[in-house]
């Protein structure tokens, strides 16, 4: 590779907090090993997404996948920044607990073109793959609504999408003070040549052409929304990000 | 879903992507980058999006590239131009896609790098079952021991 050593000299500290208990709650708060979840009074966190019509959280402990669900939309890990910039510095990340963002219309349509996850979480979708909860892992349930006929739209998949994070980040901006030393693992990457070795590069091609067709690059928080790029926006351009930034959640998922 | 649940690469699927934890431990490798591209609609965007793409690699130099699609239909021609774009370029490359049955590329594969089938479901179709024909570690441990022969030319 041409490029120098110190460009990609980026060191990346992640340390993971274990969650042994989820509890709904008046307020989002840690109590140890403990997270409480916002329950109610959720309306704030779809305010100023107008094709959003209801916001529900629950919970889905370890074996408490029968649950019926419209779609699955994502599976987000719950991570932030504590320090630096994506890529760099020091990351927070939650393990044991990760959210499951389903969506549905006010009619009970699912965002679909070929096929759906609509059905019994258990049926509907495998544990202990990369891109799903553990079978361990307890699940925030984050249950969107779009007004009719949203779901078709980009604007709509965004909404969802804007609404969960902004629930999220609450949790997120609790992590982000969490005792620095207090954490169950402690996982460090440096971005450096290596001299000898073969230097691999990881090219993915993912969908840029409408609604459930997108993704985000580069939020501000791991894994968020807030802050990132659309790659429709972008006109499907490739964007090169460092093996760290990767890491360190710089795709949201759309499709 | 966009393309289908059984192949859709969630927030969690990237953040513990099995290319990049591979290419993270293995002892003769490491990861030099990744470049993410969106695949547009019309085959004129296609085509200007791989061209950038190429420029990049050509740039870049890498010993060798990965190159995994999260879609399937007319998406297959821009992963079959990137792949004959890095072998006209002399860049070994392994690509990772679905196929199974119902997928079976729109454009054949006319460059020397080796594509691997990431269907995992037992009659070769989106299944609706999230996560079951996701690239896993396995896939990825096949795709970098393809690399590596394909670089030291025994492939």
């Amino acid at each position: 590779m041409v490029l120098k050593a110190e460009a990609l000299s980026k060191r990346l500290v992640i340390k993971a907090y274990h969650i042994e208990k989820l509890t709904l709650a008046q307020e989002t708060a840690f109590k140890g090993s403990t997270l409480d979840l916002q329950e109610k009074h959720l309306s704030r966190y779809i305010s100023d997404q107008p094709l959003v019509s209801n916001i529900e959280v629950g919970i889905l402990n370890p074996g408490q996948l029968q649950k019926d669900v419209p779609a699955v939309l994502d599976v987000i890990p719950i991570a932030c920044k504590a320090l630096g910039n994506l890529g760099e510095g020091i990351t927070h990340v939650l393990t044991g607990v990760c959210a499951v963002l389903t969506l549905a219309d006010t009619s009970g349509k699912p965002p679909a073109q070929i096929g759906s996850s609509a059905g019994l979480l258990s049926e509907k979708m495998l544990t202990d793959r990369a891109g799903t909860p553990a079978k361990s892992d307890r699940i925030i349930l984050v249950q969107v609504t779009l007004k009719e006929g949203a779901v078709y739209k980009r604007q709509g998949i965004m909404a969802a999408h804007r609404a969960a994070d902004s629930y999220l980040q609450t949790i997120r901006d609790q992590l982000k003070n969490r005792d620095s030393q207090a954490y169950t693992e402690k996982h460090v990457y440096e971005d450096q040549l290596e001299p000898g070795k073969t230097d691999v590069l990881l090219i993915k091609l993912l969908p840029g052409q409408g609604a459930m067709h997108d993704f985000l690059v580069l939020p501000k928080e791991p894994c968020g929304v807030a802050g990132s790029r659309s790659i429709i926006d972008l006109g499907n351009m490739p964007v090169f990000l460092t093996p760290n930034e990767y890491r360190d959640g710089a795709l949201r998922a759309l499709t | 879903m966009g393309i289908g649940p059984s192949t859709k690469e969630t927030t969690k699927h990237h953040f513990k992507d099995p290319l990049m934890e591979l290419l993270g431990e293995d002892n003769d490798c490491r990861p030099a980058g990744v470049i993410v591209a969106g695949i547009a609609a019309n085959y004129e965007s296609k085509e200007f999006v791989i061209r950038r793409l190429g420029t990049w690699v050509s740039a870049l130099k890498p010993d060798g590239v990965l190159v995994s699609m999260d879609s399937w239909g007319n998406s297959h021609l821009d992963f079959n131009l990137l792949l004959e774009q890095l072998s006209s370029l002399k860049i070994p490359a392994v690509g990772l896609c679905f196929e199974g049955v119902q997928a079976e590329p729109v454009t054949l594969n006319s460059s020397q790098s080796k594509v691997i089938d990431i269907n995992k479901s037992a009659d070769g179709r989106e299944t609706e079952v999230l996560g079951e024909n996701n690239i896993n570690s396995q896939d990825a441990r096949k795709a970098l021991a393809m690399l590596k022969l394909l670089k030291k030319k025994q492939l």
